[in-house]
C-alpha cells in the first residue's frame, strides 16, 4: 500500500559508494509511539465527582481559647467533644466539633419544651395528650432500649412489667387511698420483684430463646388480670387512683402539667440511659457483644452479672414508669397488655434503631404520632406503622439512625468497585499478581514493555522486511532501526543464534538456553546456505515472535 | 377427678399444639427464621376456610383442605415478604424476627379491617356423632381432631423422610451452609418449608375452630403455645416438640381441672422456665447441637 503512496527512505550513506547500498527504498509512513501511550493511558470508565471527605466547620481558636473546654461540674467530663489543631497548610489555630450529637439533643429537647406554645388551638387537646403519651412511651422505650441494646437481652416482657406495676399500684391506691407521689416508688419495687423473677431464665438463655420465652408473658398477665376479681374485670381497666393533676385547674393547665410531667419523666429516663449505657455497665457489655461472649468471659469480664444488673435496673425503672402511668391517668386499662402494644413498642425501637437513645425517642415520636394524632384512621394507622417497621427492617441495617453508617458503607463499597473497574489498563499483570509482587517497578516495566511492543507491531510491514533482506547491516530506515534495537536488547533466554553446520555451506538457527552449560536448542530443520540468509531467518523468527506476543 | 378426661384432653391439646410447634421448629432449624407471624397465618387460614365454607362448599374435608391451602398460601406470602429479601443480609436472625412481627401486625390489622371484629364460626367438619365406651364419651370433634392431626403430621414427616424435597429440607436443617454448597437452593427450599409449615398452621386453625371461633387476633394464643412448646422441646427437634407437647398438654389439662383455667399460662410458664433452667436448649436440644443463628 505504502509502496503505492511512494514513500521512500533515502540512504544517506549512498554517496560513499558502498557495494550493496541503494539510494532509495520503499518504506512506511512515520507512526508516533505517543499514540499507543495515549491510548493506553485513556480510560473508558466514567469518573464521577463524588464527595468523599467529611466536612467539619472549623471554628477559630486562639491561644487559651484553643484549649478551653466546657465541663460538667465537678467531673472532668466535657460537654462537647472538641479537637484543637493547627491547620497544616495555613498554620491557623482552629477548633473542630467532633461529635455534634449533644447540640442536636439540646435543640430537640428545647423544641419539645416549647412545643406547647405553638400548638394550634383546635388541636391543642389532641396534641398535648399525645405529647404526654409520648413522654411516657419514650421513657418506656428508653428503658427497653437498655435491656435490648445495652444488655442484649431480647425481652418482649417490657409492657408486662409496666402494666403489672401500674395495676398493682392502682389497686393499692384505690384500696388504701395512697397519695400520688407514693405510686412511682411502689411501682419501682413491684417492677424490681417482677424483673427479678423473669431475669432468672435470662442468666442461661440467649437472646432469641429469651424472646420466645417472654412472648407469652404479656398474654399471661392479661389473662390473669382480666379474669381476677380484684382488678375490676368488668370495666376494661382499673381506675380511681389519685393523680397529681389538681381537679380545680383549667383544662389547658391540666394538659400542660401532664405534658411537662411526662417530659420530665422522659428526661429522667434519658439520664438513666446515659448513666447505665455510658458508664461501667455499658462498657462491660460492649465488651461482650453477641457471639463474642466466650472471648469476653475468657478475658475475665463477667458479662452475665452485668446483664442481670442492667435488667434489674431497667425493670425497676419500668415499674417506676408504671406507677407514674397510674398517677398520670388515674388508673390503667387492660389494653396495655395487648400484643399490639408490644408490637408498637417494638416498632418504636426498631424504627429509630436499636442501641441508641435518639433512636428510641425519635421512633417513639413517629409511632405515637400515627397512633395518637391520626387516631380517626382506625386499623389503617397500625397497618402504616407496621409497614414502616417492615420497610425499616427489610432495608435498613439499624433503623433510621443507622442510615448514615449504612450509606457510608455502601459508598465505600461502590468506590472500591469503581476503583477495580478503572484498573483495566496495564493488563500485563493480574491484579492479584500485582499486589503480591514485591518489586512494584516490575509492574511498570511490563506495562512499558507492552506499550513498546504494541507500537513495534504497527511497524512490521512487507517494505521493512524487504529492506532488511536487502541490507542486513549499515544504515536502516527509522522503523527498521527501532525494530532491530528492540530485538537486540532482548534477554539472553530464548535468544536466537546461528550455528554453522558446515562452514560456508550450511547454517541453521538455534535458540540459546540462557543458562551456562545447557546446550542451545534447534528450532527448525531448515538449513541456510549463507550467513546472511540465516541472519534474515533469525529476523523473521523474531518478527513472528513479536507479532504473536 | 376423671383420669380419662385428663388423658383425652391431654392427647387432644398435645396433637394441636404439637402441629403448631413442629411447624415453628422446622422453620427455625431449616431457615434460621423465627416465624412470629404464625398467629397471622393461623387467622388467615381460618378466614380462608370460612370464606370457602361461605361461598363454595360446607363439606368437612373440603373446608379442611381449603384451610390447609390458605395456610400454605399465608406461609408463602411470609416467605416472599419477610424471608427472601433479608435472608442473606447481616443480622438476619433478629431482623427476620422483627420482620415477621411486623407482618403479624399488618396482617392481623388488615383482617380486622376487612372482616370486622366479629368472630366467625366454621361448620362442623367431623359431624355431630359421639362414641360411647364404658366410662367415657368421645365426641366427634375430639376424635376427628386427634385422628386428622396425627394423620397429617405422619404424612408430612413421612414425606420429609422419603422424598427428594424432604431430603433437601432435612439437609438444610442439619447444616444450611453445607446444603447450599451441594446445590440445595436456599430460596426455593424456603418456599417449600414455609408452604408446609403454613399448611400445618392452617390445619391447626381449622381443627381449633371446632372449639373456638375465628377472629383476627385468635391466632395469638395458639402461636404463643406453639412457640413455647417448640422452645421447650428444643428448637429444631420433632421428637422434642412431641414430648414437650405432651408435657404441656398434660399440664394444661391438670391445671384446668385442679386450680382453674386462668392459671394455665402461669403454670405453663413456670414449667417452661424449670425445663429451660435445667436444659437451656430444650428437652431434646443439646447445647452443642443447637443451630448457630
Amino acid at each position: 500500500m505504502s509502496i503505492d503512496r511512494g514513500i521512500k527512505w533515502r540512504n544517506p550513506l549512498f554517496v560513499w559508494g558502498g557495494k550493496r547500498d541503494v539510494e532509495e527504498l520503499a518504506t512506511i509512513p512515520f507512526r508516533s509511539h505517543q499514540e499507543i501511550w495515549g491510548g493506553t493511558r485513556r480510560s473508558a470508565t466514567k469518573l464521577n465527582a463524588v464527595g468523599r471527605l467529611r466536612y467539619y466547620y472549623k471554628w477559630p481558636g486562639h491561644g487559651e481559647a484553643m484549649w478551653n473546654r466546657l465541663r460538667y461540674w465537678p467531673t472532668r467530663r466535657r460537654v462537647l467533644r472538641l479537637r484543637g489543631e493547627y491547620n497544616p497548610k495555613t498554620l491557623r489555630a482552629e477548633k473542630t466539633i467532633v461529635d455534634k450529637r449533644p447540640i442536636w439533643w439540646m435543640l430537640g429537647l428545647l423544641a419539645l419544651a416549647i412545643a406547647p406554645l405553638f400548638t394550634p388551638a383546635d388541636l391543642q387537646n389532641t396534641l398535648l395528650t399525645a405529647g404526654a403519651t409520648f413522654g411516657i412511651y419514650a421513657a418506656i422505650s428508653l428503658c427497653w432500649m437498655l435491656i435490648m441494646g445495652t444488655a442484649g437481652v431480647f425481652s418482649l416482657a417490657t409492657y408486662a412489667v409496666v402494666g403489672t406495676a401500674a395495676f398493682v399500684t392502682a389497686l393499692l391506691a384505690v384500696k388504701f387511698a395512697l397519695p400520688w407521689w407514693l405510686l412511682p416508688p411502689i411501682g419501682a419495687l413491684v417492677g424490681l420483684v417482677f424483673g427479678g423473677i423473669i431475669a432468672l431464665p435470662a442468666t442461661r438463655l440467649d437472646g432469641f430463646y429469651y424472646a420466645l420465652l417472654t412472648l407469652g408473658l404479656n398474654e399471661l398477665c392479661r389473662v390473669y388480670f382480666v379474669t381476677s376479681k380484684e382488678f375490676g374485670s368488668a370495666n376494661g381497666g382499673l381506675y380511681g387512683a389519685t393523680t397529681y393533676i389538681p381537679e380545680d385547674w383549667s383544662q389547658l393547665g391540666q394538659l400542660l402539667l401532664a405534658y411537662y410531667a411526662c417530659f420530665g419523666l422522659m428526661l429522667l429516663a434519658l439520664v438513666l440511659y446515659r448513666f447505665v449505657n455510658g458508664r461501667r455497665l455499658g462498657r462491660i457489655l460492649r465488651m461482650a457483644p453477641e457471639k463474642r461472649e466466650a472471648f469476653a468471659e475468657a478475658t475475665g469480664v463477667n458479662f452475665r452479672q452485668a446483664r442481670v444488673w442492667v435488667f434489674l435496673i431497667s425493670s425497676a425503672a419500668l415499674g417506676f414508669i408504671g406507677g407514674f402511668y397510674t398517677s398520670n391517668f388515674g388508673g390503667v386499662a387492660f389494653s396495655i397488655f395487648n400484643f399490639d402494644t408490644v408490637l408498637l413498642g417494638l416498632a418504636m425501637l426498631v424504627i429509630g434503631g436499636v442501641g441508641r437513645a435518639e433512636g428510641a425517642v425519635v421512633g417513639t415520636l413517629i409511632v405515637v404520632f400515627f397512633d395518637q394524632v391520626l387516631n380517626t384512621w382506625g386499623p389503617a394507622r397500625f397497618m402504616i406503622i407496621g409497614l414502616i417497621m417492615l420497610l425499616v427492617v427489610l432495608y435498613l441495617r439499624n433503623g433510621l439512625f443507622g442510615i448514615k453508617a449504612q450509606f457510608r458503607a455502601w459508598r465505600d463499597k461502590k468506590k472500591s468497585e469503581r476503583r477495580s473497574t478503572r484498573a483495566e489498563k496495564g493488563g500485563e499483570m493480574l491484579p492479584e499478581e500485582a499486589t503480591e509482587t514485591e518489586d512494584k517497578s516490575v509492574i511498570y516495566q511490563r506495562r512499558h514493555d507492552k506499550m513498546t511492543r504494541d507500537h513495534l507491531k504497527t511497524l512490521v510491514s512487507p517494505e521493512i522486511i524487504e529492506e532488511h533482506r536487502h541490507s542486513l547491516n549499515g544504515q536502516h530506515s527509522e522503523a527498521l532501526e527501532r525494530l532491530l534495537i528492540y530485538f537486540r536488547t532482548r534477554p539472553q533466554v530464548e535468544k536466537y543464534a546461528i550455528m554453522a553446520v558446515e562452514r560456508f555451506e550450511g547454517y541453521r538457527i538455534v535458540a540459546l538456553s540462557g543458562h551456562r552449560g545447557v546446550a542451545p536448542r534447534v528450532v527448525e530443520d531448515r538449513i541456510y546456505s549463507t550467513p546472511d540468509e540465516a541472519c534474515h531467518g533469525v529476523f523473521m523468527r523474531r518478527v513472528q515472535d513479536l507479532l504473536e506476543s | 377427678m376423671d383420669i380419662w378426661f385428663i388423658v383425652s384432653n391431654t392427647i387432644l391439646l398435645a396433637c394441636i399444639y404439637g402441629t403448631l410447634a413442629i411447624g415453628i421448629s422446622i422453620t427455625w432449624s431449616s431457615l434460621g427464621l423465627l416465624n412470629l407471624a404464625y398467629g397471622f397465618i393461623f387467622a388467615f387460614a381460618g378466614y380462608g376456610a370460612w370464606l370457602f365454607a361461605q361461598h363454595v362448599s360446607t363439606s368437612g374435608p373440603a373446608v379442611l383442605a381449603a384451610g390447609i391451602l390458605a395456610g400454605a398460601l399465608g406461609g408463602v406470602i411470609i416467605c416472599a415478604v419477610g424471608f427472601i429479601p433479608i435472608h442473606d443480609k447481616p443480622n438476619f436472625t433478629i431482623r427476620g424476627l422483627i420482620a415477621t412481627l411486623a407482618i403479624n401486625l399488618i396482617g392481623t390489622q388488615f383482617l380486622l379491617w376487612w372482616f370486622g371484629p366479629r368472630s366467625k364460626s366454621l361448620p362442623e367438619i367431623f359431624g355431630n356423632w359421639s362414641l360411647s365406651l364404658p366410662g367415657m364419651v368421645f365426641t366427634a370433634d375430639k376424635v376427628g381432631n386427634v385422628v386428622t392431626s396425627v394423620l397429617i403430621l405422619a404424612i408430612v414427616l413421612r414425606w420429609m423422610q422419603s422424598s427428594r424435597r424432604g431430603l433437601e429440607i432435612r439437609a438444610m436443617m442439619m447444616n444450611p451452609h453445607a446444603a447450599s454448597i451441594v446445590g440445595i437452593g436456599v430460596r426455593r427450599t424456603s418456599f417449600y418449608v414455609m408452604g408446609i409449615t403454613g399448611g400445618l398452621a392452617g390445619l391447626a386453625a381449622v381443627l381449633l375452630s371446632q372449639t373456638y371461633y375465628i377472629s383476627p387476633f385468635g391466632g395469638l394464643m395458639p402461636m404463643i403455645k406453639g412457640v413455647s412448646i417448640a422452645l421447650c422441646g428444643g428448637l429444631g427437634s420433632v421428637r422434642g416438640a412431641v414430648i414437650a407437647a405432651i408435657v404441656l398438654g398434660l399440664n394444661e389439662a391438670l391445671t384446668g381441672i385442679s386450680i382453674g383455667g386462668r392459671y394455665v399460662l402461669i403454670t405453663q410458664f413456670v414449667v417452661i422456665i424449670v425445663i429451660l433452667l435445667l436444659r437451656p436448649r430444650g428437652i431434646a436440644g443439646l447445647l452443642d447441637k443447637a443451630r448457630e443463628a
